[in-house]
């Protein structure tokens, strides 16, 4: 099961939530399986997706859905200390960790090696983080959203791979506005 | 306190509600009444660029946000603030400790000073320097601004502004 297959297995659950996607294939395969306003694609600044979400999470009362990689969690891993200390009860960080670098080249990232997000996430302060497989991951993932007093990490373990997409044909103003109505609307 | 207590006022007045800090000595007195202020949202954060991603959050959930950073940290936030906050047009105070200004006690300090209002130029960010009481009246006019044309803003405080609050 690679990145595509996840995020097929998981449309139905997350397709009324608040969801923050990671910048590249992540978003591209988002957008190619299902479309939506709720959904806010990141266009640039890798990185930053759970930082968005925490910081979206912090300001309203609606569930929030972070989905995250494993790269770019890597690159701004104080955004978990972050998380471990002020997450709110209705944040959700679901990080694909794959092993790779999948938007730039699929270079291997460190979880290929000696680096375990889940004792980063619990060594952070990070409550309820679950490792779990691809496939477990609609189980947890349901169990995460349905659970309104606690903010959980899921690493969800897929395989490598991308899949044939083209770039994600909307402005970035256009993305904001049309996300910003759903929360005006809730 | 009196600039810190001053610049937390026409803030708030103008719709900024949710505050993040990364510290410096030159804001410590802002940080402690951020603390203790419940009308607000405020948490301290490790980074500056990650700071700026919360403060996007933010305002997709319908926040006015404002970071409190020292210009040490517009160096670790540039490619967030173009590619995330003017990008999408995200309005956002930079509340900014001015280092490498006159009173500047430590000499590395300077490097960063002598090019941050240029870095806030090549960016595109309108930037409003104080350096006396005076100058923070025209706070209310960038705060509006940020609003009004979905920008980010830099206010800058220089040193001896913000030795002489403490």
């Amino acid at each position: 099961m690679n990145r595509f297959d996840l995020l097929k297995l998981i449309q139905k659950q997350i397709r009324d939530y608040h969801v923050i996607c990671n910048i590249g294939y992540p978003s591209q395969e988002l957008f190619k399986l299902d479309d939506r306003s709720n959904y806010f694609y990141m266009l640039g600044t890798m990185g930053l997706c759970s930082s968005i979400g925490l910081g979206l999470s912090l300001s309203i009362d609606e569930p929030v859905i972070s989905i995250d990689g494993d790269g770019s969690i890597l690159m701004n891993m104080n955004t978990l200390a972050t998380i471990g200390n002020r997450s709110p009860n209705n944040f959700t960080l679901l990080i694909i960790d794959n092993g790779s670098y999948g938007s730039t080249g699929d270079q291997k990232t460190f979880t290929n090696e000696k680096t375990s997000l889940k004792k980063v996430a619990m060594g952070a302060g990070c409550k309820n983080v679950i490792e779990c497989d691809g496939i477990e991951t609609p189980k947890v993932l349901s169990e995460a959203i349905k659970c309104t007093n606690k903010s959980y990490v899921i690493i969800s373990k897929v395989k490598p791979g991308n899949i044939k997409v083209k770039s994600i044909p909307l402005n970035p103003i256009k993305i904001k506005e049309r996300f910003k109505k759903n929360i005006i609307k809730s | 306190m009196k600039v810190s207590k001053k610049i937390l006022t026409i803030l708030k007045k103008n719709g900024v509600n949710f505050f993040l800090s990364v510290p410096c000595k030159l804001l410590s007195n802002m940080i402690s009444i951020l603390e203790k202020d419940k009308e607000i949202i405020y948490s301290a954060v490790p980074r500056e660029e990650e700071g700026i991603g919360i403060c996007a959050g933010a305002h997709l959930g319908n926040k006015f946000p404002c970071l409190l950073l020292q210009n040490t940290g517009i160096g670790n936030s540039v490619n967030a603030i173009v590619s995330l906050l003017k990008y999408y047009k995200i309005p956002t105070i930079l509340l900014i400790s001015y280092r490498g200004t006159p009173g500047e006690t430590v000499k590395a300090q300077y490097q960063m000073g002598s090019i941050t209002k240029n870095l806030l130029k090549t960016m595109n960010v309108p930037t409003l320097h104080c350096n006396k009481f005076g100058d923070l009246d025209k706070i209310s006019k960038y705060v509006v601004k940020s609003k009004k044309i979905g920008t980010p803003v830099a206010i800058l405080c220089d040193f001896n502004l913000m030795k002489a609050d403490q």
